[in-house]
């Protein structure tokens, strides 16, 4: 994988890579991407195999509940006035 | 009550071993009936739950899993949390932010992973049952490596409410013990359907019934690039098995080999939106600095959170689901994991059960280890990613030693929800093959 792919990757994955590192990455998703390649001969199938056993509808009924209190929840978290603190969104 | 004498002692146990990240203070088992201990990426109320990550750091979970809660709820007491590799991202337990287990056969080999701790665990101390999880092996694998029995059931067969996420579609909690009893006993506990978790409710009923493998096919694609060590166990144990009356058969799956990159398209991708959540708000670290804009707050916290193969599994991940690489990476390989389970159903139409050696090498040495490239590292899960992605039950046997006295492990795999078949094996097996203990030394 080039180098400015995995530039582009880390920006779309919320990562920082030092030199060292993009370097280090390069070669080893270069050399793990290039061991994929035997997939393009493997054959197809008509289905697309999500879950590996079968699943059914299993919605329960729509009814509001509370598991955990809302102090609970919020106990470890950093908050303000009972809202969970972010960083800046502009 | 066995084990008990153990309590005491857990952190000099642990000095040496290095098995848990956490664990408990108590000294005597109060009213429990029996201890465990289970995997760190299993949310537990009394302990700190960090699936062997920084940037999980002080998250102290308000619910307990559902197999801990299961476990509790039987009257098990949970005496500690089994380190492991980075959110599952390992075979050698290595990939620990925390402390890296080390394999009471020799403290200068692996515990295998990513349930390492767990597997530590399982034999060092005596009377003991400990939770893991397998994604790729990560069950299989450690009990090889140390030893011991451990059986995954089939996907959706135990809840993952409460468990840390590695890959949805492939993550499987299981069992680890010297003694085949315990799973037997236990899997009934952990097992069953959970409104938590909706692949757990489809399930039909668990029957420990007697139902035994009478017939095995062994894949002849599973014996290439296996040590002379293993080979020479694994051929041992199948003339004992013969001798017990079981038919073997030598038979040709051709689709394994698709199996591994398929497996780590899948993993890869789905850790890679699952870790999306870690960005330093709401568990776990959250030590950035808020002023930052939400972009840069949100990379701080992840680049010096996430350890190098979390960092270089998420990058696969998201690079195989990226637009113009989807359909040929993360769609092709949801394809193939349907041609490898019909793979399985075409021989299970035959026989009871498939059987390879576990892992392809004894435990390796930490300084081998190191000089590992990343394929190689993944490429040690050839014998056991298929199972796990195609979500069959399997099971590791001891089934010998090689000449540095390091264990070697036999896999049976059977059909969707065929757990009783390997229950009743590892009793069998037990009874036909002598299982040695680790000598632990304080």
């Amino acid at each position: 994988m080039d180098k400015e792919t995995v530039v582009r990757v880390a920006r779309t994955a919320h990562l920082a890579l030092t030199d060292e590192e993009i370097e280090r990455f390069s070669a080893d998703l270069g050399e793990i991407l290039d061991w994929f390649k035997v997939l393009d001969e493997a054959p197809g199938h008509e289905g697309v195999g999500v879950n590996p056993t079968p699943v059914s509808d299993v919605m329960r009924d729509d009814e509001p509940s509370q598991e955990y209190s809302q102090p609970e929840l919020l106990k470890d978290m950093k908050t303000y006035d009972q809202y969970v603190r972010g960083p800046k969104l502009a | 009550m066995i084990g008990e004498e153990a309590l005491p002692r857990l952190k000099e146990i642990n000095s040496k071993y290095q098995m848990f990240r956490a664990m408990t203070d108590d000294k005597d088992i109060g009213d429990s009936k029996f201890l465990f201990s289970a995997k760190d990426n299993l949310t537990s109320m009394d302990m700190e739950t960090c699936s062997g990550s920084k940037i999980l750091e002080g998250y102290h979970p308000v619910f307990d899993a559902t197999p801990i809660a299961n476990m509790r709820k039987a009257g098990g007491k949970l005496i500690g949390k089994t380190n492991m590799d980075e959110f599952g991202f390992g075979t050698f337990s290595t990939n620990s932010a925390f402390g890296i287990p080390r394999n009471p056969f020799d403290t200068n080999r692996s515990c295998g992973g990513s349930s390492g701790g767990s597997a530590c665990a399982a034999a060092v101390i005596e009377d003991h049952v400990s939770i893991g999880v397998s994604t790729g092996g990560s069950v299989a694998c450690p009990a090889s490596f140390c030893g011991t029995y451990g059986i995954v059931p089939t996907y959706g067969r135990v809840s993952r409410y409460g468990l840390i996420d590695y890959g949805n579609s492939l993550d499987k909690p299981g069992l680890l013990s010297v003694d085949p009893k315990k799973l037997r006993e236990y899997l009934p506990v952990i097992s069953g359907k959970d409104p938590h978790d909706a692949t757990s409710m489809c399930q039909p009923d668990l029957d420990l019934n007697s139902d035994r493998i009478k017939s095995v096919a062994v894949p002849k694609q599973a014996l290439e690039g296996v040590s002379d060590d293993v080979t020479k166990a694994f051929n041992d144990a199948l003339e004992i098995l013969k001798g017990s009356g079981i038919d073997i058969e030598y038979v040709d799956m051709p689709e394994l080999k698709y199996a591994m990159p398929a497996y780590y398209i899948l993993a890869t991708s789905e850790a890679s939106t699952n870790l999306a959540r870690y960005v330093g708000m709401r568990y776990g670290r959250q030590d950035g600095d808020m002023s930052k804009r939400f972009d840069d707050y949100f990379t701080e916290v992840r680049t010096g959170g996430f350890g190098v193969e979390a960092k270089r599994r998420i990058l696969l991940g998201t690079y195989t689901r990226m637009e113009g690489f989807r359909d040929r990476y993360y769609a092709k390989a949801l394809q193939v994991r349907l041609g490898v389970i019909e793979a399985y159903k075409k021989v299970f139409a035959n026989h009871d059960a498939v059987l390879t050696p576990t892992m392809p090498f004894t435990s390796p040495k930490f300084s081998d280890i190191d000089k590992m490239t990343p394929v190689q590292n993944y490429q040690a899960d050839f014998l056991t990613v298929p199972t796990n992605l195609s979500g069959t039950p399997h099971l590791n046997c001891p089934c010998g030693y090689d000449a540095d006295g390091m264990p070697v492990g036999m896999q049976f795999v059977t059909d969707h929800w065929k757990e009783n078949l390997l229950v009743n094996m590892a009793e069998d097996w037990d009874r036909m093959f002598e299982v040695r203990r680790a000598e632990v030394s304080l």
